[in-house]
């Protein structure tokens, strides 16, 4: 790879971070820095103890993830890679393609992984016909929370679609609560949208038009008549949406102040935080439609390589700690996601995760198993971004429905 | 000549190359790579290919750098006209002789001592209408009092300048004072004995004598304007919906979150240009009027 010995010389200048491998450490970076994400990794680098290899946390939190990203380019130009890395979404894929990662392949036979995770999750496992990295946990993106109390004093249940859920909005108002909670930040925005998208256009549509970025289906009615509705569901966000965390966001729905959410199940964690159970106080249903998806969101760890047989070694523990039925089964408890591999049981899990993995299993079969776009698994970064821009500017300002529609194409031409 | 002669020749040379040669590397060296960089088609990690223009080409064509370009202008201007109209006029007010003044100097000048992050978030809430000084005067009585700039995307770019006057103005007011305090008294007298009223005596004697102190503002000023990052980062986040994007947070997100390093690059160099523009009449200027004093 041809990466620029000039950026190199830069590093060198920096305090150079311990460099030297003592016989058996693991060394990562990964953005989770929250207290329960921390605990989730403890799990997994407990069990890595137990082969007798220790783990060197290099964690660089903050911007999704953009500053590990940055760390990992200034560490590979340095010609100094961790043992391992989290990747979400293409990141795993585009530095396979840059050929900096280790093929797993005999791990992934010797084990048989690839039978134990759902096809539509190996596309970001599988760079060409190597594997490239081990996913630990699944989270579900198109789910939408609710107070239980609120909903029973309206006399709301569960919508069935997206143009019922926008009526009952006003149930919900005259009930005394904000019907949606969210915050003005595009990402949180872009999740509305995506969920609109899909649950209405079915997963054909989605994919044509957000995965293969096919102009037709980009420029089509549907696309406007997505943006339409996504208008209605202004009309439910109070005006203190400004700069709101979604985490705030999430507070507002546990106190009552608001009705609902859209968000991924790492909500959950904030409900459950503040003692509330799934179910009894609040309840969790994925966002309305009569065609079932499921939304994923995946973190998987991906190996570098390394020319010094101890690492790789390391690599191996580490991927097969990753890969334990046990560790996901109890790192995911702990994280509020459902466990990468299918093959997990979780009988153990709340009613929320369970109702995960059925819908997972019936979105396999059914070929609607979708990777999230806000999160990166749909679409590349480039073209994710131009959906982010549009429909956060959409939200908004007064911009038509035909005038984002032809912003959304553009935009998307542009990057290309 | 004799070792000691030589040694005094090469001292200052020997003492000033380490950083000759790390303001080389790490400033004009990159410059050029980015440059470069900006010619190529680079996406997740740099590739050294030609590709000419194309990356400027697809960069003019987002219209989040236009709203980003068009952002740094009405921020610049603002900034730069409220705050030294501000600064001068709090100088000249503390010039006046008045009691504490040390005191007071101080108090204006705290907010310098704050980190962009920490003003941006502070006002992100003062300016938020359900938390903020909307709710404060709506609950004191005045129920029809709206002030939510920061909400609409038209006017959010006005709830950065009012963050970044608070914050620098104080900056601004020092050094206006310390040029102040510069001018012989026994001027304003002769103009006084003229027969010259004191707005007179500010505007066409006192100001004009500040100059020295007007340009170091302005250069000071522009560069935080153009570098302002953190403050929008911590204030709005580039939001409502991209509207308060500026040059600097574009080129980041282009350049690590997006994998448009050539688009980043492109739009790190039209930043130099801008900044080259404002500079190099400048520094021609200075370095001109040196040569005149020699």
């Amino acid at each position: 790879m041809k990466l620029t010995t000039i950026l190199a010389a830069s590093i060198a200048l920096a305090p150079v971070a311990a460099m030297a491998e003592s016989k058996g450490k693991v060394e990562g970076i990964h953005h989770w820095v929250s207290e329960s994400e921390v605990k989730a990794l403890k799990v997994i680098t407990d069990k890595l103890a137990t082969k007798g290899y220790t783990w060197e946390d290099s964690a660089v939190g903050g911007l999704s993830g953009a500053n590990a990203l940055q760390a990992l380019r200034t560490r590979l130009a340095a010609g100094n890679p961790p043992a391992t890395m989290q990747f979400l979404g293409y990141e795993g894929l585009d530095w396979g393609k840059q050929g900096v990662l280790r093929s797993l392949n005999d791990l992934y036979t010797k084990n048989g992984w690839d039978k134990a995770l759902a096809p539509q999750l190996l596309a970001f496992v599988k760079n060409g016909d190597d594997f490239i990295s081990v996913p630990i946990n699944m989270h579900r993106q198109n789910w939408l929370w609710a107070n239980k109390a609120v909903f029973d004093k309206a006399g709301v249940k569960e919508p069935k679609s997206w143009d019922e859920l926008i009526a009952d909005g006003e149930k919900l108002r005259a009930a005394g609560a904000i019907p949606l909670a969210m915050g003005d930040e595009s990402w949180q925005i872009l999740e509305v949208f995506e969920a609109i998208l899909v649950d209405v256009n079915g997963p054909e549509f989605y994919k044509k038009a957000v995965i293969d970025l096919d102009e037709g289906a980009l420029s089509s009615p549907e696309m406007i008549a997505t943006f339409d509705r996504l208008r209605k569901v202004r009309g439910l966000v109070d005006d203190g949406f400004t700069g709101r965390d979604w985490a705030v966001a999430t507070g507002m729905v546990a106190d009552g102040k608001a009705a609902m959410q859209v968000m991924g199940d790492w909500a959950k964690g904030e409900f459950l935080a503040k003692g509330l159970k799934p179910g009894v106080d609040f309840l969790c249903f994925p966002t309305p439609t009569d065609k079932p998806n499921f939304k994923f969101v995946i973190d998987a760890f991906g190996m570098f390589k390394v020319d010094d047989a101890v690492t790789t070694a390391g690599q191996d523990a580490w991927a097969e700690s990753i890969m334990d039925p046990e560790v996901q089964k109890q790192f995911n408890l702990i994280k509020g996601s459902i466990p990468a591999r299918s093959d997990v049981s979780v009988d153990s899990f709340d009613d929320c995760a369970k109702r995960s993995y059925a819908d997972r299993e019936a979105a396999v079969k059914n070929g609607a198993m979708l990777g999230g776009l806000t999160e990166g698994f749909a679409a590349q970064p480039q073209f994710a971004g131009v959906f982010t821009d549009v429909v956060g500017k959409f939200f908004v300002t007064d911009m038509s429905s035909k005038d984002a529609v032809q912003a959304l194409v553009d935009g998307i031409n542009n990057a290309r | 000549m004799s070792p000691k002669n030589k040694l005094d020749l090469w001292l200052p040379r020997l003492v000033l190359s380490p950083s000759l040669l790390a303001v080389l590397i790490a400033v004009y060296l990159f410059i050029v790579w980015t440059a470069w960089i900006s010619l190529s088609s680079s996406q997740m990690v740099p590739k050294f290919d030609f590709v000419g223009v194309e990356q400027y080409v697809r960069l003019w064509s987002t219209p989040r750098w236009h709203t980003a370009v068009a952002n740094l202008f009405i921020f610049t201007a603002l900034f730069l006209t409220i705050t030294i109209a501000l600064g001068l006029f709090l100088a000249i007010l503390l010039d006046q002789k008045v009691r504490a003044e040390g005191f007071l100097r101080a108090v204006y000048l705290y907010p310098m001592a704050l980190s962009f992050i920490v003003t941006g978030t502070a006002w992100k809430w003062i300016l938020n209408p359900d938390l903020g000084l909307q709710k404060v005067i709506n609950e004191l009585g005045w129920t029809g009092f709206v002030f939510d700039w920061i909400t609409q995307p038209s006017f959010a770019i006005y709830c950065v300048v009012i963050a970044a006057v608070w914050q620098s103005t104080g900056f601004a007011m020092a050094i206006f004072l310390a040029g102040l305090r510069a001018i012989d008294t026994s001027i304003i007298k002769a103009a006084q004995i003229e027969g010259a009223s004191l707005p007179r005596i500010y505007l066409n004697v006192i100001v004009p004598m500040l100059r020295p102190a007007f340009l170091s503002v302005i250069v000071l000023l522009s560069y935080i304007s153009i570098k302002s990052f953190d403050l929008v980062l911590a204030l709005t986040n580039a939001g409502p919906g991209s509207a308060t994007e500026m040059p600097s947070t574009f080129m980041f997100a282009a350049t690590f979150r997006r994998n448009q390093m050539g688009v980043g690059a492109a739009s790190a160099i039209m930043m130099l240009m801008t900044v080259a523009a404002i500079i190099v009449p400048y520094l021609y200027s200075e370095l001109r009027e040196d040569r005149n004093a020699h």
